[in-house]
């Protein structure tokens, strides 16, 4: 696995810092950077975890279609014009008239036939040459299908017990959102959100409402708004729950339509080839009453897709917004870590040996310690015991230039955590474990990246690639000396355009263990547009974005928190053996 | 193994392209079209041809045995296959990308889907109107899919579909010349 370095989002925890990455629940706080959102009004990193996701359009991503949303339900969250799925291979179905009578003899040259449609139509699959009259389905004319589809499927049994269940649940429901919407008001009174707009309201009260049929079986959970009220009402309910809800009697016994019934024992008896059962993806979307053969499969009407709408949860400031037409695939907002936060890559340059000529690489990698540079992987691999340099190439999206520091985060592990981390083991393994595993060294002082600029900027101006070339050479040798660890590996290696190559260090103990895994703070100055929303900014910033108090007043720092994975250590006994 | 000898028959009506890769003894028969950059191997035994096929670019035919491989009428062979079929019938159409071995021959009307391996171990006819087509969507290292499915086509529509392989065959007759230096056979 290459070096990775995942950016931390601090939706999870109260605590500024991030936790220490050795435990296996760290991974949900960091996320790559291409996944984060940046809210400009709070000033701070969102993740997919913490945004409140709205569904701002539905469309059919066949035909692009743009569902109203009245509607969607109606349809069954699916496409109800022409666009149906193969039910074998989930390819998308076209429509196709049916064959002219056949000549009987197809080489010889004489086939004419016009671009005439002949009914009756159907669903054919380009990519395994399903079509619908398999299972009996055909049309009239080639518009309209799922219109067309709409009796046979109305008068399917499981969408009529489905349309029986909901029958019979509909008048619970009502009194439910009635007694809800009644007992909905004191409960908010003292509810915790500050912010809610109506789609979160009516999320939380569906949430919290009591349903009666469910509070029958339950009463201690009955609880309602009032504390004087909420008692006698819930077993008021209970009382006329008892009345209200007839038992439900299902139209078609299950077992018999299709599962697990006689026939199908003596199907699977008699099959002969594992294809003519339908695989249970294919079964998955249908109800569970469908027939096992797949033979039976049924073209499927194509899933709607929704475009989300992305909020802040703290300032409920938008941060995507697509634009409304389906066919666009732009944003009318599109606020991401990508372009605020700097991007930052690691990589290994002794596991970058072994691609290198054959030649150079002997000549290289005879002085080199990594034995991975002799075995041809160009998987990085670090023996325990050992130093070896790795490069963090930063890339700056903003139009300023930055100035960055890093930090490695040093903060020990609780006594508390560690003991309950290592409960399991021995005491020897214990020991082994306080000891950190590797030591990180980083450039300590800051260190500039020039400003991003379009690429055209760049064109024409000459001696700024021989100035590129000329470092290029020049820090080329010098990653090779790297190699070696003798010449400077800690510092700044490499400047080129809007990205700054800094080199670092990690030293691996004798005893090392594990994945080679550190917290690294990312702090960076710029200069900022307009001083005054920045200062309103600082007055209220959370304790990860400290203000550097030696920064310029129109400067301003913004610190995150990354998470930098080089890979994993290989115990020295082990390679011995290799 | 004696050097191959290379002996072209080409049909006056064939259009075969000059950037073809042909070694062995080739025959090609009547309204075949072969795009440049595609390659036919005859390193053992004859390919003979039949009429009307399409064999795109980077497609690679090769007969590996002693016996004649003969590849029947109207067949669709598409950009980077690579068939080894001793026989081949008509109306056949091998996607893009897929390899058909050695072992397998293919009667009329199948299909081999894009990326789909075909490498039964013992050998093998595929009946008329098979369908091989990939069932998962994760291919290995090579490119292509070793885990098939396999369907029975129900021959419906395939009098369109020959009427569009005739056309296709039909545009490309008259469009590749125009534009590309076409081969001619020993005879001619």
């Amino acid at each position: 696995m290459a070096p990775s370095v995942n950016y931390h989002c601090p939706c999870l925890s109260s605590a500024a810092t991030p936790p220490p990455p050795n435990l296996p629940s760290s991974s949900y706080s960091f996320h790559p950077l291409h996944t984060l959102y940046f809210c400009e009004e709070c000033d701070a990193v969102r993740c997919n975890r913490c945004v409140s996701v709205e569904v701002s359009g539905y469309y059919c991503p066949n035909c692009l279609f743009e569902v109203p949303s009245a509607s969607v339900r109606a349809e069954k969250n699916r496409c109800a014009r022409n666009c149906f799925q193969c039910p074998h291979c989930r390819n998308t179905l076209s429509v196709v008239p049916s064959d002219p009578p056949d000549a009987g003899d197809l080489t010889s040259s004489t086939i004419q036939i016009g671009s005439i449609g002949e009914p009756p139509f159907f669903l054919y699959c380009n990519y395994c040459r399903w079509d619908s009259a398999e299972v009996g389905i055909t049309f009239e004319k080639p518009t309209g299908l799922a219109l067309q589809l709409q009796k046979t499927e109305d008068s399917a049994p499981d969408s009529l017990e489905f349309e029986r269940l909901k029958e019979h649940f509909e008048p619970f429901l009502r009194a439910s959102s009635l007694s809800a919407s009644t007992s909905h008001l004191p409960s908010t009174s003292h509810a915790p959100h500050t912010h809610t707009n109506p789609i979160t309201a009516a999320a939380s009260s569906a949430l919290a409402r009591d349903i009666p049929g469910v509070g029958k079986y339950n009463p201690s959970l009955g609880r309602s708004g009032g504390p004087g009220g909420g008692g006698g009402r819930s077993g008021r309910d209970r009382t006329a729950n008892k009345d209200e809800m007839p038992e439900y009697r299902s139209r078609v016994q299950i077992g018999g339509a299709g599962s697990g019934g006689d026939e199908d024992a003596d199907l699977m008896r008699h099959l002969e080839v594992p294809a003519e059962i339908a695989r249970l993806e294919q079964r998955w979307v249908s109800s569970w009453a469908t027939s096992l053969q797949s033979k039976h499969l049924k073209p499927l009407r194509i899933p709607l897709h929704s475009k989300p709408t992305k909020r802040c949860p703290s300032c409920r400031h938008i941060l995507i917004k697509p634009e409304q037409k389906a066919q666009s695939v732009k944003y009318k907002i599109k606020l991401v870590a990508a372009n605020y936060l700097p991007a930052i890559t690691a990589h290994l340059p002794h596991a970058q040996i072994p691609k290198r000529p054959v030649a150079l690489k002997s000549s290289v990698t005879s002085s080199t310690g990594p034995p991975a540079a002799e075995e041809d992987t160009a998987e990085p691999t670090m023996v325990a015991g050992k130093t070896y340099p790795f490069q963090l190439a930063l890339t700056n999206p903003l139009y300023d230039p930055i100035h960055v520091r890093l930090a490695v985060q040093r903060a020990p592990l609780p006594p508390q955590l560690q003991s309950q981390d290592t409960a399991g083991t021995t005491d020897k393994e214990k020991e082994k474990t306080r000891r950190p595993p590797f030591a990180v060294s980083l450039p300590t002082s800051a260190f500039p990246i020039a400003a991003f600029a379009e690429a055209w900027e760049y064109e024409d101006e000459e001696e700024l690639f021989d100035e590129d070339g000329g470092l290029v050479d020049k820090s080329s040798p010098a990653k090779d000396r790297a190699g070696k660890g003798k010449t400077k590996t800690v510092g700044v290696l490499e400047k080129k355009a809007n990205c700054t190559v800094v080199g670092g260090e990690v030293v691996i103990g004798r005893e090392g263990r594990g994945d080679v895994k550190f917290n690294m703070l990312v702090s960076y100055t710029y200069r900022s547009d307009d001083p005054a929303p920045s200062d309103g900014g600082e007055g209220d910033v959370e304790p990860r974005s400290p203000t550097a108090p030696k920064a310029a007043p129109e400067m301003k720092t913004f610190s995150f928190f990354t998470v930098v994975d080089l890979g994993v250590i290989v115990p020295k006994d082990e390679t011995k053996v290799e | 193994m004696p050097p191959i000898k290379d002996k072209y028959t080409i049909h006056s009506k064939a259009v075969v392209c000059q950037d073809v890769e042909l070694k062995g003894d080739i025959t090609i028969g009547a309204g075949t079209v072969v795009h440049p950059k595609a390659a036919i191997y005859a390193i053992a035994g004859p390919i003979v041809i039949g009429q009307n096929c399409i064999i795109e670019e980077g497609a690679i035919l090769v007969n590996r045995r002693k016996e004649v491989m003969r590849v029947g009428d109207d067949n669709l062979f598409e950009i980077g296959c690579r068939v080894e079929s001793p026989t081949i019938g008509h109306f056949n159409t091998i996607s893009a990308k897929s390899r058909v071995h050695h072992t397998v021959r293919i009667s009329s009307f199948c299909v081999i889907g894009i990326r789909c391996l075909v490498l039964p171990a013992d050998d093998e006819i595929l009946p008329d109107y098979t369908v091989i087509y990939g069932g998962s969507t994760s291919g290995d290292a090579a490119g292509v899919d070793a885990v098939v499915e396999r369907r029975v086509w129900s021959g419906r529509g395939k009098v369109q579909e020959a009427d569009l392989r005739r056309k296709h065959a039909e545009y490309l007759r008259e469009m590749l010349p125009k534009f590309n230096r076409v081969r001619r056979g020993d005879g001619s």
